[in-house]
């Protein structure tokens, strides 16, 4: 037996993104036991959706929960107080959230790639990776008039209509894309130093993804085929724009950099088909009613499964919000993953696992 | 969704029976405070389409300790711990100041009397 060392890890580290805490208890660099601590920024969103905001303020509220898949906090919010209010939005609302939550996940998906080639000591990869991320910004600039925290769902429909020119600078900027994103792979594929880094480091079985319920890239990079979009066509209708199942076997650092990248191609086809196939109608349904009774509703965000309960009392306030953010659902296995590995794998694990620990802490 | 009501003496059984990790997915532990009573609700979806959301609810009194269910879904601790902090209540074997600080006001999603 080797000597042992206990290491802590953050809140505030070069590595870490978000303010959380691991302490590694290691053998021979090797990593045998993993504590985490992820609450370092509770807000108290919840209770002051339920007791300061109006049901139809609270869209605007629950975009403040990240500033990365703002939309997809936006949008469950709002698809769950339409159930509550019983309404439906009109079709070209619903396209028009796919399209901004496929965008979304289009800057997300590529900021944590370039995070994991940071941490991976893959400088020039992560600006590059940056770099081609920015058209996604510009473009979401273009449609909401932000590049983060949209507030483009509200409830009853969108709050922005889609312009022409706009809709063609989306079709335009794809096709250039779709050549970086190319050469990305090729990358993060291929290149053999980040590949001796990346595979076999921080992986999970799927019977452990399925045993400690993850989601997400997380979950489907080790082959457990969960995804939201795939399950829930009642509110948006992922499978007629193309939506597709991606999944990998390894469950290690690697497949999750390629189901994201893969992930990517199918963003991109999907915001195609829902730009030329956009429906003309209103954007937005129109109703007086106040919240009654309890609805929950699942969104597939960036970094996994996003849930949303609420249950209301025929008044302006919301008697209970619960919100459920992706990384909530990930932290056992994130503390699981690490045993095994070599305490220098760290940094690229973790940038792997995509945490938002601004969702989870909420 | 599928609501299932059950008792603070069952619930543990009642999802043990249903739980298969294969099938279903663990999604959170909620609870809903109605002043004198909380309502504690524990969501599971199952994996194959269409997906089906499954509830098992139950009222218990603020100050009665609930039974963790840690040893039938592992991952089930985080939720349990961030309900004891925000709701101020008790589960078996939870600590509390896993999300709240020691100095922080206790329940903050509780009811204000």
């Amino acid at each position: 037996m080797g000597k042992r060392y206990e290491i802590p890890l953050g809140a505030q580290h070069i590595s870490l993104l978000e303010p959380l805490h691991f302490k590694f208890t290691t053998e021979n660099e090797k990593i045998i036991d993993t504590v985490a601590n992820v609450y370092y920024v509770h807000r108290g969103i919840e209770q002051a959706c339920c007791s300061k905001f109006k049901f139809r303020q609270v869209s605007f509220v629950v975009g403040r929960v990240c500033g990365l898949c703002s939309i997809s906090h936006t949008t469950a919010y709002s698809q769950v107080a339409e159930k509550l209010v019983k309404i439906e939005i009109p079709r070209r609302a619903k396209y028009l959230r796919m399209l901004v939550i496929e965008l979304d996940r289009i800057h997300s998906h590529l900021l944590c790639l370039s995070h994991v080639a940071e941490n991976s000591g893959f400088e020039a990869l992560f600006m590059k990776t940056m770099q081609y991320r920015e058209f996604s910004m510009e473009l979401l600039e273009a449609i909401c008039g932000n590049r983060i925290q949209y507030d483009f769902s509200i409830v009853g429909g969108v709050a922005r209509d889609l312009k022409p020119q706009v809709g063609m600078q989306i079709l335009e900027r794809l096709k250039i894309f779709k050549l970086q994103l190319d050469e990305l792979v090729d990358i993060y594929q291929n290149n053999w130093t980040l590949s001796l880094k990346n595979k076999g480091a921080g992986a999970i079985t799927k019977e452990d993804a399925m045993r400690l319920n993850v989601v997400g890239p997380f979950a489907r990079a080790a082959g457990l085929a969960m995804d939201v979009r795939n399950e829930t066509e009642d509110l948006l209708p992922w499978k007629e724009v193309g939506f597709e199942m991606i999944t990998d076997t390894a469950g290690d650092v690697h497949a999750r950099n390629m189901v994201r990248l893969r992930e990517l191609y199918v963003s991109m086809r999907m915001i195609e088909n829902i730009i030329n196939g956009l429906p003309e109608s209103a954007i937005i349904t129109e109703t007086k009613a106040f919240p009654d009774g309890e609805a929950v509703i699942r969104l597939e965000a960036p970094r996994g499964e996003l849930f949303y309960y609420a249950k209301g009392n025929k008044t302006q306030i919301l008697e209970r919000l619960k919100i459920k953010a992706p990384t909530f659902s990930n932290v056992s296995a994130m503390v699981e993953a690490f045993k095994g590995n070599e305490y220098g794998s760290v940094p690229a694990i973790i940038a792997s696992y995509d945490p938002c620990l601004s969702c989870t802490s909420r | 969704m599928n609501r299932i009501e059950t008792s603070i003496d069952n619930i543990k059984t009642d999802i043990r029976k249903f739980y298969n990790p294969v099938l279903h997915h663990f999604m959170v532990v909620n609870a809903v405070d109605f002043g004198n009573t909380i309502e504690v609700q524990w969501f599971f979806c199952d994996y194959a389409p269409p997906c089906a959301i499954t509830v098992f609810c139950t009222q218990i009194q603020p100050e009665i300790e609930i039974p963790s269910i840690v040893d039938i879904v592992a991952s089930a601790w985080v939720a349990e711990a961030e309900l004891v902090d925000l709701m101020n209540i008790r589960i078996e074997n939870t600590a509390k100041g896993f999300v709240l600080e020691p100095d922080f006001e206790s329940g903050p999603l509780r009811k204000k009397k």
